[in-house]
């Protein structure tokens, strides 16, 4: 199932569908894109960042950012 | 002949693919204890723990060597040799130098010699140490970038993100490295906001070692005026200021082990660098207003701000000598106020003012060095902010029925 | 000529750096906060060479200002040789960054930093082939410890510059 990379729940993995063009270049250095399997590993109450496992690296994105980011949830 | 960013990404897979195998990774307790510190749940009781840590053992570790040692040692030792050897009792020199002839501690003397060094060594100096030795470890075990996203939620309310708290911790040591720091912001409109409210409202690691000396009592009410006003000012200024204000984007390493070494360096060269700036502008900062009481300036100041000092404000008008004092060094303006007879609500509402009325004299540098323009705006806000605020201090403690 | 050293914040870059120019740099664990930039003086085929250790970036368009102070100091040095060092067990992170600058045209060593913790991580990284492809020299190295380091100072002249395309060549499919 496809959704935004905000919308992921605890633990759950997915893989990369497409980045909005704007952002593609800002967390390219993170790992961050198109066809990475990433897993989702806690997001903050309230509207805050969530922190995704990439390669056993952790990045730390705003909901913004991650509403921006669409993935291919795995069941 | 530069890529774009997803042919580059397929090179990468393609090498990666003939050169790299990745095993079966095991999980270990430093992977556990780095969820436990992020995940919201177990992470921010975590984070309150760390930062109520953080600020016991500055207060126990610097209260230790101050009370323990140094109040006897300049005291006992320090302050009488120095009132008998030095020549010319009650010439101008002796004023400035060593101050009253008949005070029997370093706090009430006043002079360059007395008061200057025993703040500066006595009390700053294992403040300043207990801070930065905290903050250090916090560094190099990799916290702080878990406590960003913990606290992003909040200061993303004011303009900023939670890598902000990166420049707002480090100015509880000293606001001048803390103004470089907030180039880790991506905007303009956030770097501003960042340097004002650090100017304004984020008291120094001096200025909370000489609080907790003089005003152990009132110390908590000064410090919930400036985190309220910290918030207050930096939502409005979110809402004035044109600008972005991106969101966190940040690598979350993993904890590491931090070298002794590095540590030792580190602390060395900030204690070094905080030295550097903060002795010779207590010691003028005291000369300059010994002069001033003096040469009968501060009297004559004092008269003719009566009205915004005890009117608007609702302090002494005796505030003004601390308040010049302020211009060089926070810590020795809240000494100086220390020793102004007041009630305790006054008191508050001084040091709140000496905290937010002006940046000292290194962090002005340090702010005009990111660009005049940036400070000409902050000392605007600034300039607002101290009037409105300060009455709107004396206000609440009006309708209190305390001021 | 200069040594520049690029790499990720965290990788044990200013541990590496001390090791190179026997000084006492410094980690910070974020750009911008203790120093700008440190420099050091490393020997070079009986000459003293000056080494820049670049503060960590995670590629080279800038997010902010400390990672434009970092980029600057890159486009400043245009005939700087550059030893990339990356986390290991991160290496695809590492080679995006390490791609952008031989793109730009630098001549590259690469040092597969913290490979200890690889090695821990189940991680195998086929050194040889890697430089095969990549056409620069690419040395494992533990900056802790020390190792590989002495080979990355006798290799540093082989770094040249390289055309990506020959890369992509090499890749193959």
């Amino acid at each position: 199932m496809e959704k935004k990379l905000s919308e992921m729940t605890y633990g759950e993995e997915g893989i990369v569908k497409s980045i909005e063009e704007s952002l593609r270049n800002n967390v390219a250095g993170m790992g961050i894109r198109t066809g990475k399997k990433l897993k989702m590993v806690t997001k903050q109450p309230i509207k805050g960042p969530v922190v995704v496992l990439v390669d056993e690296s952790r990045t730390s994105l705003g909901l913004g950012i991650a509403d921006k980011i669409m993935v291919e949830a795995e069941k | 002949m530069g890529l774009s960013v997803d042919e580059r990404w397929d090179l990468i897979d393609k090498i990666s693919k003939e050169t790299v195998t990745f095993g079966k990774y095991k999980h270990t307790l430093k992977d556990a204890v780095g969820e436990l510190t992020i995940k919201p749940l177990t992470g921010i009781p975590i984070a309150i723990a760390v930062l109520y840590g953080l600020w016991s053992f500055f207060g126990s570790f610097a209260g230790f060597f101050t009370d323990g040692f140094f109040v006897s040692l300049f005291d006992e030792h320090f302050l009488p040799w120095i009132q008998s050897v030095f020549p010319d009792k009650g010439g101008w020199l002796y004023y400035i130098f060593v101050g009253d002839p008949l005070a029997d501690n370093c706090f009430e003397a006043f002079g360059v010699l007395t008061s200057g060094l025993f703040i500066a060594i006595g009390v700053v100096l294992p403040a300043i140490i207990a801070f930065y030795l905290i903050l250090t470890l916090l560094e190099d075990i990799g916290y702080m970038p878990r406590l960003a996203v913990l606290i992003d939620t909040i200061l993303h309310k004011i303009g900023l993100h939670g890598y902000a708290i990166v420049p707002t911790i480090l100015s509880l040591g000293c606001n001048v490295p803390a103004v470089t720091a907030s180039r880790i912001l991506e905007t303009r409109k956030q770097r501003f906001i960042m340097m004002t409210l650090l100017a304004i409202f984020i008291p120094c690691g001096a200025q909370l070692g000489i609080m907790e000396e003089v005003i152990p009592d009132t110390m908590g009410y000064v410090l919930i005026y400036l985190l309220i006003g910290y918030f207050i000012l930096g939502f409005i200024l979110n809402k004035i200021i044109p600008g972005k204000s991106p969101e966190i984007l940040i690598d979350v390493p993993p904890y590491q082990r931090p070298m002794l070494r590095n540590v030792r360096r580190k602390m060395q060269m900030r204690i070094v660098g905080f030295f550097k700036v903060a002795i010779p502008f207590v010691l003028l900062g005291c000369a300059v207003v010994n002069i001033l009481y003096k040469g009968g300036v501060i009297d004559w100041l004092a008269n003719v701000m009566s009205p915004l000092l005890s009117g608007w404000f609702g302090v002494p008008d005796e505030t003004v000598g601390p308040l010049i004092a302020a211009f060089l060094r926070k810590d020795l303006a809240v000494a100086q106020l220390s020793a102004i007879p007041m009630t305790s609500y006054q008191m508050i509402t001084s040091v709140v003012l000496v905290s937010i009325y002006f940046p000292c004299v290194a962090t002005f540098v340090m702010i005009l060095k990111e660009g005049w323009k940036d400070l000409l705006g902050s000392v605007a806000v600034l300039a607002a902010v101290v009037f409105l605020y300060g009455g709107l201090i004396h206000l609440i403690g009006i309708l209190l029925g305390v001021a | 000529m200069k040594v520049l050293l690029m790499g990720h914040p965290n990788v044990g870059k200013s541990v590496f750096f001390n090791r190179l120019t026997g000084s006492n740099a410094i980690e910070s664990n974020y750009p911008g906060t203790t120093v700008d930039y440190t420099k050091g003086y490393m020997l070079l085929e009986n000459k003293d060479v000056e080494v820049i250790d670049v503060p960590g970036i995670f590629s080279l368009e800038p997010k902010d200002r400390a990672e434009e102070v970092s980029v600057k100091m890159l486009e400043e040095e245009k005939d700087a040789i550059v030893v990339c060092v990356f986390d290991a067990s991160k290496i695809e992170r590492g080679l995006y960054l390490a791609l952008e600058i031989i793109e730009k045209g630098y001549p590259v060593i690469i040092a597969l930093n913290m490979w200890d913790v690889a090695t821990d991580k189940n991680i195998a990284i086929d050194v040889k082939n890697l430089e095969k492809i990549l056409g620069v020299p690419v040395i494992a190295t533990t900056a802790i410890s020390g190792e590989g380091i002495a080979e990355v100072v006798s290799r540093i002249g082989e770094a040249s510059p390289v055309k990506i395309r020959n890369i992509i060549k090499n890749a193959g499919d």
